[in-house]
């Protein structure tokens, strides 16, 4: 029941077919990018989509039918080969509502009644957070695949008993940091590769919004139950609901996971009886001596949410998909003249010409730099990428380590905050 | 002249920066230089550059300039000292090009903006009305008092190109003060000022591009410790249209240039090459020698394009010296 993700409606890929012709486009994209080897995931989408045969379909089941979990269904109903098999919700209003949006499903109210249903290949994990661990290791245990929302676990024992639980195995895990699968970040990820920034020598990253975070609760006593990120029992509130996915970024783009942190954080506005801070301010250190600056709060969403990777050359705001250098490119003409010179050659600067103007007036330097025009933010792409590989019968490769990295650093800031001391990387922490 | 010397022993030093500054893109090139100095000069370029825009812009603010557009129709406003010398120098200019070279007519330039963008001209009216707005004689500079003061409501001036030729002319100080004797300069490609010529030429060879083909030179000026300015390149309505609009107004009409035209100007000055590409460009062509008899080692081209089956070819239509 994660409630940070868009409306229903917001995937722009309405139908079965669109999203048919959007995975072909993206198994060439897979298959072209130079960096395919650093996105070990992208790999199970180089498959273009199967035929619709029953044989071929994956049969997966939810367990989590809030926000989240609903647009996961949105999103499993136009996937090519996917067939949703069962729902399962304690909570039996959300339980109904997922059972009358899919035709034929069964519905649970216990999980691992879901699990000894014959025939399911894979479950989807939408729960909270306090409940992440115990349903990954039951699947696990009962040989599924498993695609498990961020963030990973409630503690980093709990991260580590998951990855212990899943080397070795031959079933696919995977987690819900949709940005692994956004064409936006590939491409931020590739000309930071490509040297566009230089070293990457920062990286800030927000959350800002305004409102108190809360869902409406149609009776006092399920206050807990629905409101359920707001409480310390349950949850670690932006951090773990919302920080996760920017930390994945930052220890993805640096390729390492942080090795110490510190920072503060309070309630400092929403004082309405809730656990979790709501307003949150740390600083991530690497062994690298690069550090990830990260904050977030809500009573204030005049900046939004970015990720700025910053290095000598340039900037990345990679949710925005743009590049703004520190240095204009120097005009073709420039670029001729000092070749010439360079050369000993003495010809024509061709350049006294129209005036060059930047893109954009007020903010000159920017440049737009994503090529594959979606609304998707990953989330479509990344559920094809599980039934893919759960066809292919390979597991996913990096994908534990990404989701340990990130469950693990936003769990760090989670006690720094709350102990008021630096706190290192697990020591011995094995993916 | 495309013709190839022989390789010198040992290859130039050349030494690159570009920079954003005054909304466009800055370029030095340094030959023979240790990158060291090359470095802290281009770094010192950049600074001064900044100071510029930070005098002259219209975007921003807090600048002298947008202080004085706020505030001087309703009170006496003095400038910092850099801006009154600017001033200065430019009503020197104005006088020196009988009105051609005028920074009041932003009105104007808004006024027609606006209209082309919704595809409209204004009235005759509208524009007779803008006019009294503009013109440097309701732009009252008070020597003794050093204020400044507009005679007229809704006057504001716009330092736009006259302030990057103003800004390459003393960073071309600077350069020769530091002892350079070799340099590229250039501010968004439409102002170029050189130092000393090209390591293996007389000149540095500068060619005018072609509007629609920029890799194409139609003319090409010899500048050794001069500058070149371009004017009238982007049209107002660059999408096309029936009438071409060029960003260059006339301040006796109040309308801008027509057709896709363009002045380009060489002169041992920047700010002069700037005045002159704009001052030319709206001086009708039987004038423009006597206009020029004040100005001594300028030459100057005029490019205009003729449609012809849906393209547009460059013919030179005016040139004066060399």
């Amino acid at each position: 029941m994660d409630l940070d993700s868009p409306s229903l409606s917001s995937s722009g890929l309405e139908s079965r077919a669109d999203r048919r012709e959007f995975l072909k486009r993206l198994a060439v994209l897979a298959g072209s990018s130079a960096l395919i080897a650093e996105l070990p995931w992208w790999s199970p989408l180089r498959v273009a989509p199967v035929a619709e045969a029953a044989a071929d379909r994956v049969r997966l089941g939810l367990v989590g039918v809030g926000t989240r979990g609903n647009l996961h269904i949105s999103h499993l109903l136009n996937t090519p080969g996917v067939e949703i098999a069962a729902l399962c919700d304690d909570y039996d209003p959300h339980l109904q509502a997922g059972l009358a949006r899919v035709k034929g499903a069964k519905g649970f109210s216990d999980f691992r009644r879901m699990l000894e249903m014959p025939d399911l290949d894979g479950v989807l994990i939408a729960t909270p957070l306090h409940q992440h661990a115990r349903m990954c290791l039951d699947a696990f245990s009962a040989d599924k695949h498993v695609f498990c929302e961020k963030s990973l676990a409630y503690t980093i024992e709990e991260c580590q008993a998951i990855a212990d639980a899943h080397r070795g195995s031959k079933r696919v895990f995977q987690i819900g940091h949709q940005r692994m699968f956004s064409p936006a970040f590939l491409q931020a990820l590739e000309l930071v590769r490509n040297g566009a920034i230089g070293q990457i020598t920062q990286i800030r990253a927000y959350w800002h919004r305004n409102g108190n975070w809360r869902n409406p609760v149609p009776d006092p006593s399920l206050e807990r139950r629905l409101n359920w990120r707001l409480y310390r029992e349950y949850s670690c509130g932006l951090m773990t609901e919302l920080a996760s996915h920017h930390m994945q970024v930052a220890n993805w783009f640096l390729g390492a996971h942080p090795v110490a942190c510190t920072g503060y954080g309070s309630i400092n506005y929403w004082k309405d009886g809730r656990e979790v801070y709501d307003n949150v301010n740390l600083i991530y250190r690497y062994a690298n001596g690069t550090h990830a600056i990260y904050d977030s709060l809500i009573s204030n969403k005049f900046y939004g949410m970015e990720v700025q990777v910053m290095g000598p050359k340039g900037t990345i705001e990679a949710e925005a998909g743009r590049l703004y250098a520190e240095t204009p490119p120097p005009a073709p003409g420039i670029v001729q003249l000092i070749n010439s010179l360079e050369h000993g050659f003495f010809d024509t600067v061709p350049i006294g010409g129209p005036s060059w103007v930047p893109d954009l007036k007020r903010d000159a330097k920017g440049t737009a730099i994503t090529h594959e025009k979606s609304t998707d933010d990953g989330t479509a792409i990344s559920l094809a990428a599980f039934a893919n590989a759960i066809r292919l019968g390979v597991p996913i490769e990096g994908m534990m380590e990404q989701a340990c990295r990130s469950g693990v650093s936003v769990l760090m800031g989670q006690a720094a905050m709350e102990q008021q001391r630096e706190i290192a990387w697990p020591e011995g922490f094995r993916i | 002249m495309e013709i190839p010397v022989p390789r010198p022993s040992e290859p130039a030093k050349v030494f690159h920066h570009s920079c954003f500054a005054m909304n466009t893109r800055f370029s030095l090139v340094l030959v023979g230089l240790e990158a060291e100095q090359a470095r802290a000069l281009a770094q010192t370029a950049e600074r001064h550059l900044l100071a510029c825009e930070r005098l002259m812009s219209r975007f921003d603010a807090v600048s002298p300039v947008s202080d004085l557009n706020r505030r001087a129709a309703d009170e006496k406003v003095t400038p910092p000292d850099a801006l009154w010398e600017i001033l200065t120098l430019c009503q020197g200019y104005w006088r020196q090009t009988r009105g051609a070279f005028d920074i009041t007519l932003w009105p104007l330039t808004r006024c027609w903006r606006e209209h082309l963008q919704r595809a409209e001209e204004p009235t005759d009216e509208t524009i007779q009305r803008t006019l009294l707005q503009t013109g440097f004689h309701r732009l009252y500079l008070d020597e003794a008092a050093r204020t400044v003061r507009f005679q007229s409501k809704g006057m504001s001036i716009d330092l736009g190109g006259f302030g990057k030729g103003y800004a390459l002319e003393s960073v071309a100080v600077q350069l020769r003060a530091a002892g350079v004797e070799r340099a590229f300069l250039s501010f968004g490609e439409s102002s170029i000022t050189v130092l000393g010529s090209h390591p293996h030429g007389p000149a540095w060879p500068v060619g005018v591009g072609n509007l629609f083909s920029p890799q194409d030179a139609v003319h090409t000026f010899q500048l050794r410790d001069a500058s070149l300015s371009t004017s009238g390149t982007a049209p107002f309505n660059a999408a096309g249209g029936p009438r071409a609009f060029g960003q260059i107004i006339d301040p006796r009409s109040g309308r801008p240039i027509e057709g896709y035209r363009t002045m380009s100007v060489a002169s041992p000055g920047g700010m002069e090459a700037e005045v002159l590409s704009t001052a030319l460009l709206i001086t009708p062509a039987e004038q423009r020698a006597e206009l020029l008899s004040d100005f001594s080692a300028v030459s100057g081209v005029e490019i205009v394009y003729d449609s012809n089956a849906g393209e547009f070819v460059p013919r030179i239509e005016w040139k004066y010296g060399s």
